[in-house]
């Protein structure tokens, strides 16, 4: 394997995705942001916690013009960060996956990927706007939702490995072993502890999109991947020689 | 008269060090975008890093957007 070449196309492929996935979010999600951070300041403000002066609205315009700039960036860092792992696995398991050409392995890994570590985690712990959430319980919130990817993608992983022990029904097996398995994690893992107190409808209307942000991503990197790794083949062998 | 036998040795393998440098890029880009509360700038900045969160605050929107507990 070249592994200069390798590391570089899954940084870049994910580079790429992460920053199609933050235009996409930009566009769909940064105004349902907008909408509930206003409710929150209308809050802050019947409250008492905040006073609804113009030193106010100059400071909140300075954070959020810092946040949305930041969209992008960290569009970027998570892209290459999920890219990292995504390629990792995918050149584990590129021999294995079906698909005559590596644009094909990759949307199928990608699509494998998507489902068990964001798909049923989403399930389970959905996306929250800004004002849904106790900051007292931001650290069980992560350890939770962490725990539930973590655990799912394993659990892949796990069924996969114990299908290959099976002469027939290689195909049944982790299927119908991961939705067991996964289903009895989904209701023994606690709720998540915060009361919604925006508007339904908002949340709802925000975790659609960004659930659609968060699939952008997935389908990006596994064109972007697959193109490159179809491009430059990464994986041939290289020989040494010995006298 | 001497011989020179060659040996040819193909490495067809996933690279290690290749899986070793992008599980930490995995993991540290993870931590920045996803949970980091004021923890790497306090490296530096110390305890003010927390009630400043740069990192937080820059990663704001996309951790709502991608799923991420925020605050």
């Amino acid at each position: 394997m070249k592994t200069f070449l390798f590391i570089v196309i899954v940084l870049i492929s994910g580079a790429f995705a992460g920053l199609i996935h933050g235009t996409v979010n930009f566009a769909i999600v940064e105004p349902y942001l907008d909408q509930v951070i206003g409710i929150e300041n209308q809050n802050l403000f019947a409250s008492g916690e905040e006073k609804d002066t113009p030193e106010f609205w100059v400071e909140y315009e300075g954070y959020r013009i810092w946040q949305k700039s930041g969209q992008m960036l960290a569009g970027v860092i998570l892209g290459t960060s999920i890219g990292a792992l995504f390629g990792i696995v995918f050149a584990l398991s590129r021999n294995s996956l079906p698909g005559n050409n590596d644009v094909k392995k990759a949307l199928v890994l990608a699509g494998i990927m998507w489902f068990t570590m964001f798909v049923i985690p989403f399930l389970k712990y959905p996306a929250n706007p800004p004002t849904v959430g106790d900051p007292e319980t931001v650290v069980l919130r992560s350890i939770l939702y962490l725990s539930f990817i973590t655990i799912s993608g394993f659990g892949v992983v796990g069924f996969y490995k114990l299908s290959q022990k099976f002469q027939n029904k290689r195909k049944l097996v982790p299927i119908i072993g991961y939705g067991i398995f996964i289903s009895v994690v989904f209701f023994v893992m606690p709720e998540n502890p915060d009361e919604i107190t925006a508007p339904i409808d908002w949340v709802n209307e925000f975790r659609i999109m960004s659930f659609l942000g968060v699939t952008s991503f997935w389908v990006s990197i596994g064109v972007i991947l697959g193109f490159f790794w179809n491009r430059f083949s990464p994986n041939k062998e290289t020989t040494q020689s010995y006298n | 008269m001497s011989e020179t036998r060659q040996i040819n040795v193909s490495k067809t393998g996933v690279s290690k060090l290749a899986i070793v440098v992008l599980a930490i890029i995995f993991a540290a880009g993870l931590f920045l975008v996803g949970f980091d509360q004021g923890h790497i700038f306090s490296l530096v900045y110390g305890e003010q890093a927390f009630e400043d969160l740069y990192i937080h605050e820059l990663t704001h929107d996309m951790r709502h957007a991608a799923g991420f507990p925020c605050h």
